[in-house]
């Protein structure tokens, strides 16, 4: 069974209206349990759409969309992905453990159980000092380390993110995504990880699906096969050759 | 110390230099007491009238309290009550905004034939209009202002619309209720202290302040006027507390 299976899945937003646009036209995508599929293309391709329809947050005009193999609607109320988006999103009359309590909260999990489960998240994104901190105190890439905390809080088998390292600085991103990548291998959960940046998508991925704009399709996906994935990778051969194949898909 | 010198200084030294200024240009310029007395007598009066003041500022204050209370309390509840109903809110915002911009004070006199003229009942009712308007106003903004990124992490939870409302609307929407209530505060205190002037019973500073200047007793009026001016500074300053507590992740406040 497979984390995330979309089958000719179209998106038109306005429908009949003189604003009509297609976003996604007829989109297939399977993402395998544990894999790591980043979403790469420009901006107006459609990979952010593909994101929410996968988490059910908007439905599909035509297509199906499955996770865990149940329809992504049954899938979101039972809590089966967690998910980060550019903004961290955090709520900020919360304190950092409350934030990543909230998704536990939600389940109905008593407040002891939901605590220790919100501190070993905190612990893993190294956050273990800043618990009791509201979010305005604390720095972009630290807010969104807690995004990333609450998301996986519900120990959800697949983890969906919106370009979640966008608005961070280079060196703080990189640190970023090695964290990630270790969280995931730990945790094996499957990822679905959009991302306009093609270095981060090479570094992090199993496979890099690529898009192109109107309307929103698949034109390519890449599997990208690299020893490691460590600091050391990216000055290897085997990374810029990679990052020159996405690229060369990329301007189609 | 350097706080001290850099923002608590400056307002204190412009208020001596002013008040001296003023103090010399009654005394220097024979300023008839009628147009406008000198500081120091104002505050020989203020002393004098010390227990008068105090009285009539409590009067004033309890209908103002009263008042704000009231209007708070309604003015939050309609606007969750209004934010429920898509409908209602669009239609309710330029409504309100223009009952607004009425001069709701103009009831008192109306009010006070309703009532016992040893009634407090009327004043506390314009005070509570008055403060409805801004209350529910920014408490509306408050509530239909939602994070989009909010909105979508609660979608993902499956969180269902009275838990949205409870986790997520109603504190996002605290610091528009608090804007409505700073404005509120000020608003209650002149409301509660106008609204004397139309009559009835005569026991807040409001009345004082009539009755005094009836007599051509300058000073005096002046005394009660400065009663006023500490009473709403108290409101204020007892909102923006409130405020700090009721928020204490907002870390900008009372800077």
């Amino acid at each position: 069974m497979s984390a995330v299976s979309v089958s000719g899945v179209s998106k038109v937003f306005n429908q009949g209206r003189t604003d009509e646009v297609t976003a996604l036209s007829d989109v297939d995508l399977t993402v395998a349990d544990g894999e790591f599929v980043s979403l790469i293309g420009p901006s107006g391709c459609g990979k952010s759409t593909l994101l929410r329809l996968v988490a059910d947050l908007i439905p599909p005009t035509a297509g199906t969309v499955a996770v865990a193999g149940q329809p992504a609607a049954v899938a979101r109320r039972k809590q089966e992905y967690g998910i980060a988006f550019q903004q961290a999103g955090l709520f900020e009359w919360r304190t950092v453990v409350r934030n990543v309590e909230l998704p536990l909260e939600l389940r109905g999990i008593s407040r002891d159980d939901r605590r220790k489960r919100a501190m070993e998240m905190l612990e893993l994104v190294g956050l273990t000092d800043f618990t009791g901190h509201y979010p305005a105190q604390l720095s972009g890439g630290m807010q969104q380390r807690v995004a990333i905390a609450r998301a996986l809080a519900v120990s959800p088998p697949l983890l969906l993110m919106d370009e979640p390292f966008g608005a961070l600085d280079e060196m703080t991103r990189e640190r970023l995504q090695g964290e990630l990548l270790a969280i995931c291998a730990k945790t094996n959960t499957s990822t679905v990880f959009v991302t306009h940046s093609i270095s981060e998508a090479v570094f992090l991925s199993d496979r890099v699906v690529v898009m192109s704009p109107r309307p929103g399709r698949i034109t390519a996906a890449l599997d990208i096969d690299l020893p490691a994935r460590d600091d050391a990778v990216r000055q290897s051969a085997a990374y810029f050759d990679a990052i020159t194949s996405v690229r060369k898909a990329l301007r189609g | 110390m350097s706080v001290f010198v850099r923002r608590v200084l400056p307002p204190i030294l412009v208020g001596i230099v002013s008040l001296l200024g003023w103090e010399l240009a009654v005394r220097l310029g024979r300023i008839a007491p009628y147009i406008l007395p000198a500081p120091s007598a104002i505050w020989h009066e203020l002393v004098v009238q010390r227990a008068n003041v105090w009285e009539a500022a409590l009067a004033s204050g309890m209908n103002a309290l009263i008042g704000l209370i009231a209007g708070s309390v309604l003015g939050v509840l309609a606007a969750m009550a209004a934010s429920r109903v898509r409908v209602l809110s669009e239609v309710s915002v330029p409504f309100a905004a223009v009952l607004n911009a009425l001069p709701i004070i103009a009831l008192a006199p109306i009010l006070n034939n309703m009532f016992d003229s040893t009634s407090s009942v009327p004043r506390r009712i314009v005070t509570a209009i008055i403060v409805f308007f801004p209350v529910f106003l920014n408490t509306l903004r408050g509530l239909r202002e939602v994070n989009p990124v909010h909105r979508e992490l609660m979608d993902s939870y499956a969180a269902g619309s009275w838990t949205f409302a409870r986790k997520v609307r109603l504190p996002g929407a605290l610091p528009f209720v608090f804007t409505g209530l700073r404005q509120a505060s000020s608003l209650a205190v002149i409301a509660a202290v106008v609204a004397e002037y139309f009559g009835g019973l005569q026991d807040g500073l409001g009345s004082r302040i009539t009755s005094a200047a009836a007599f051509t007793a300058y000073p005096r009026a002046w005394a009660f006027v400065v009663g006023a001016c500490l009473l709403g500074l108290v409101f204020y300053l007892t909102t923006l507390i409130v405020e700090r507590l009721a928020m204490p992740w907002n870390t900008r406040l009372l800077t």
